[in-house]
């Protein structure tokens, strides 16, 4: 073999490895899901709850939808990357009691690639809310 | 464009390979939106019928504080050993009975079934409705054993040499009765046996039989 071929044979052997490589240190995707906080916020209509949860989804999340109109159920999700759909997902429900309103986070993420967990998403969320709602 | 040449089979290698491990697009899927109102019945009601709604469809439900009312569960894909769904139900007391909220995750297309389904069907199953069978979650494919005829893991021995006998392995690995080792592939019934140099084989249609130049294998099972 010549000096060339074997630098080429080489070459070739190394592009394999770091493709190839990469297939060992691949994690397995998991779902990862968290029953974030349950609050009351006492003296407050439903509706700012509707607004803090709107605002918060759209600031930790993007594009916030409530589900059927004024059920006070919303919902949003990551924005897709390159390789994948979107990895990380979370509902605030937000429910009226008498002269106060419930709220409640519940989140999910694909981990990886998503790089905050599903609890780590619920806290933000939760973070979020609560200064939308002051 | 003045590119050395061994440059390009560099990028040629890391494309090729690139292309057999592109992982298929998997996303996380969420359901929310069901929620029912009960005007009797207590927390704890909500939490017993909660409890059991989900182990319907998942195993081992949990209660993230004790008395919350927060109802949780995830679900494995058993073939990839990872959680691929998960569900919550959540009870809140009201003055008179209470209100429960239905969330659902699934990861896709890892999940056989989507988030809706699976929050319809524990919905249903806590307040009653049509329930909808879910698609099977896959099983574990079997790891081959010697006697499974649609590979070549197992013991071999030559038709031409009582005395030479083969243990093929799951990872491509062959070792003959004295301790030498080699390779196989097989690609459909052509089977490249690595041992003393390159041998191409044919696998007989009942795969109990290699033959070629050379080498005539019959499995031992």
């Amino acid at each position: 073999m010549t000096r060339i071929s074997r630098r080429r044979v080489a070459l070739l052997a190394g592009g394999l490895v770091v493709a190839f490589g990469s297939l060992s240190t691949r994690a397995p995707a998991a779902l990862d899901m968290n029953v974030g906080a349950a609050k009351v916020v006492q003296s407050q209509p439903v509706s700012a709850c509707n607004n803090a949860a709107k605002s918060a989804l759209d600031a930790v999340l993007q594009n916030a939808v409530e589900l059927g109109g004024d059920t006070g159920e919303w919902l949003a999700f990551a924005a897709p990357d390159s390789a994948n759909g979107s990895t990380a997902a979370a509902a605030i429900n937000c429910y009226p009691l008498a002269g106060a309103y419930l709220a409640t986070f519940t989140c999910a993420a694909q981990v990886p690639p998503s790089v905050d967990s599903a609890t780590a998403l619920c806290t933000k969320l939760a973070t979020a809310f609560d200064a939308g709602a002051r | 464009m003045n590119v050395k040449p061994g440059l390009w089979l560099f990028a040629v290698a890391l494309f090729l390979g690139s292309l057999s491990h592109t992982p298929a697009i998997a996303s996380v899927d969420l359901s929310a939106g069901i929620r029912h109102i009960s005007d009797t019945g207590s927390l704890s009601d909500c939490s017993a019928k909660a409890k059991a709604a989900l182990e319907t469809y998942l195993p081992g439900a949990a209660e993230s504080s004790p008395g919350s009312g927060e109802w949780f569960a995830m679900g494995q894909n058993i073939a990839t050993g990872a959680a691929s769904s998960g569900a919550t139900v959540r009870c809140y007391p009201l003055a008179k009975g209470y209100v429960v909220t239905f969330v659902c995750a699934v990861q896709l297309p890892t999940n056989p079934y989507g988030a809706n389904a699976l929050c319809l069907d524990i919905a249903h199953k806590f307040y009653g409705g049509p329930i909808t069978p879910l698609a099977a979650m896959p099983t574990a494919t079997p790891i081959p054993t010697g006697c499974a005829t649609t590979n070549l893991v197992g013991n071999w021995g030559s038709d031409n040499d009582p005395k030479l006998t083969f243990n093929m392995q799951l990872n491509g690995d062959l070792t003959d009765n004295e301790g030498v080792s080699g390779n196989w592939i097989i690609d459909g019934s052509t089977v490249t046996l690595t041992y003393y140099g390159n041998h191409t084989l044919k696998l007989s249609p009942d795969g109990k039989h290699l033959s070629g130049p050379g080498y005539n294998l019959t499995r031992k099972c």
